[in-house]
């Protein structure tokens, strides 16, 4: 279905000659008007709450101006210091970290199991995997913490780790990059006398980089954002990540608006360095590697 | 001659099946602790009652009767449709439109495509927590105060039960996971995946949660409640019941199986004709 086309950029249905006629030049200045708006949109929240983090208590509740009075930076620095975000912080990249040698480690292993040694009786699982795409895991969540709580898991980074090793999207994507390799390759590492262990870490690890790249990145953000799990596992323990931090700041009775505004701040700083970073990465690969995600 | 070669290799084979299958297992008890287990462990529970995290007692269906006794299960119902309603008006030809658009811009389309990305790399919860300030019925509220400029009076939208939805629809559509909705925006052979996108995009919705749950706790007077935020109240809201919960669950499961069921027969009626 998906690989149908893989055509070089397109340029739309509007041609460089049919630029000449008025109307087609109207239409396009229509087009670049609404796709401006949805810049707009889409950038202003981040925009005012930048802003909004510059304004006291005070201000934020009673100025309608979305400009600040002063860009006063000791409000951020008073917030990051009396919340000691940077505790949160590092968790939150203790979780990163573990999640991606988890997610690189155990989907690729089971999706060189499904695409390349195919075993007898592998198509089962395959058949699993695929079901597991179409069933989320949020919907099993509360038996999955209860297992959690019986085998005494909780309080701690380990099932967040390990949750990131059993990620149906990311199997199927490295599927379909294994699958691409070519055959000839493996079976001369074979001949050479490696294991397939061997063949898997020295021969394909090396020609996936592209696909481990992805699947770093999206990973790194999940277990960045991700707040209902590690808020069940984590809780208000000395453990806790930025996200749950800011959850449980965000369902207070009284909240500090300010504040909460400044930490929103801090939560988004990681992605969108990750982003500006891998930009290219971002947009382009989820082209191809998302879309049957 | 023949014989003994063959002979030969099936213990070889066999200790190489033996090896790729011991090479899947850590990655297959990974998704049996984390996925199936619980899928399967849920039915079970439902048909319990619960103390904790213990079971107590096999009660049959009596979580499934009490739970579809109670209005909010109804209300719950209805909502999550309504979710799925709006973000199918909104949320499927808007992006689509959008990508076409942004298709058209032949020299700033990369811009155009990273500034239409943006909002899917914030942390959702992050996105949730802005919206809701913008939403807000205070003076700060922002929309407010952008409608006031053109002359529309302030109103609590979030505790209006008409618009609570479209608008969580709305925020849910910024604030996606990064899977989940760019690929409407990106992809360009959008036509060939719509009916896929449509039905990932129906399951995703169909099991909204977090946006309820950060923007109005599921109010005013459950007119934002899902079936899923129903399941985590049960859980998770205080009265701790896994079995009514689970039952919640299963509920949502064998819905979402429907619509999967549904899907697969339509596809493949498509294959064939293709």
């Amino acid at each position: 279905m998906a690989k149908s086309k893989n055509t070089p950029p397109r340029t739309g249905v509007i041609r460089e000659y049919d630029m000449n006629t008025p109307g087609v030049k109207a239409g396009l200045a229509v087009i670049y008007a609404i796709c401006i708006v949805m810049v707009i949109v889409s950038c202003f929240p981040i925009l005012w709450v930048v802003l909004a983090g510059f304004k006291d208590l005070k201000e934020y509740m009673s100025s309608t101006a979305i400009l600040p009075r002063s860009f006063d930076f000791s409000r951020y620095i008073k917030t990051w210091t009396q919340l000691n975000i940077v505790k949160n912080y590092l968790n939150s990249l203790y979780v990163a970290a573990g999640s991606v040698v988890c997610a690189l480690l155990f989907n690729g292993l089971l999706a060189y199991g499904l695409s390349v040694l195919k075993p007898k009786g592998y198509k089962i699982i395959h058949k699993l995997v695929m079901f597991s795409l179409l069933m989320p895991a949020t919907i099993s969540i509360v038996p999955l913490f209860m297992n959690i709580q019986r085998l005494n898991l909780g309080g701690f980074f380990t099932p967040l780790w390990l949750q990131c090793g059993a990620s149906a999207v990311y199997v199927v994507l490295f599927m379909q990059f294994f699958e691409s390799i070519p055959r000839s390759i493996i079976e001369a590492s074979r001949i050479d006398g490696c294991s397939p262990l061997q063949t898997f870490f020295r021969i394909i690890l090396p020609l996936s980089k592209p696909i481990l790249v992805v699947i770093t990145i999206f990973t790194v953000n999940a277990a960045w954002s991700d707040f209902l799990l590690p808020y069940l596992v984590l809780g208000n323990g000395p453990w806790q990540t930025v996200m749950v931090r800011l959850f449980i700041f965000s369902t207070q009775q009284t909240i500090n608006y300010d504040d909460l505004m400044r930490s929103v701040v801090f939560s988004m700083i990681p992605p969108i360095i990750l982003f500006i970073v891998f930009q290219r990465k971002i947009t382009q690969n989820i082209v191809t590697a998302g879309i049957k995600g | 001659m023949n014989k003994p070669v063959r002979r030969l290799r099936i213990p070889g084979k066999g200790k190489e099946t033996l090896m790729a299958w011991l090479i899947m297992l850590p990655g297959i008890i990974l998704f049996a602790f984390f996925l199936w287990g619980p899928l399967l462990e849920s039915m079970r529970m439902s048909l319990y009652s619960t103390r904790n995290v213990e079971l107590v007692e096999f009660v049959w269906f009596d979580n499934f009767i009490s739970v579809f006794n109670k209005a909010d299960f109804i209300q719950a119902l209805i909502n999550t449709f309504s979710y799925t309603f709006w973000s199918l008006l909104i949320g499927f030809f808007l992006p689509i439109f959008i990508a076409l658009l942004i298709g058209e811009t032949a020299r700033s389309k990369g811009f155009f495509r990273t500034a239409a990305y943006i909002p899917n790399i914030l942390p959702g919860l992050a996105v949730i927590i802005l919206w809701t300030a913008f939403f807000s019925a205070e003076k700060s509220g922002v929309v407010n105060i952008l409608l006031g400029k053109l002359g529309i009076a302030p109103m609590a939208y979030l505790s209006h039960s008409g618009y609570v939805i479209p608008i969580i629809i709305l925020v849910a559509l910024d604030g996606a996971g990064i899977f989940k909705r760019i690929r409407h925006i990106t992809f360009p052979a959008i036509f060939n995946l719509g009916s896929t996108l449509l039905i990932l995009q129906i399951i995703s919705i169909f099991q909204i949660m977090y946006e309820p749950m950060v923007l109005t706790r599921g109010g005013p007077d459950n007119a934002s409640l899902s079936l899923m935020l129903l399941m985590w109240r049960y859980a998770f809201g205080g009265s701790m019941d896994f079995g009514k919960a689970s039952a919640v669950a299963v509920i949502i499961t064998l819905i979402l199986l429907v619509f999967t069921a549904v899907y697969f027969v339509v596809n493949r009626r498509k294959t064939e004709w293709e």
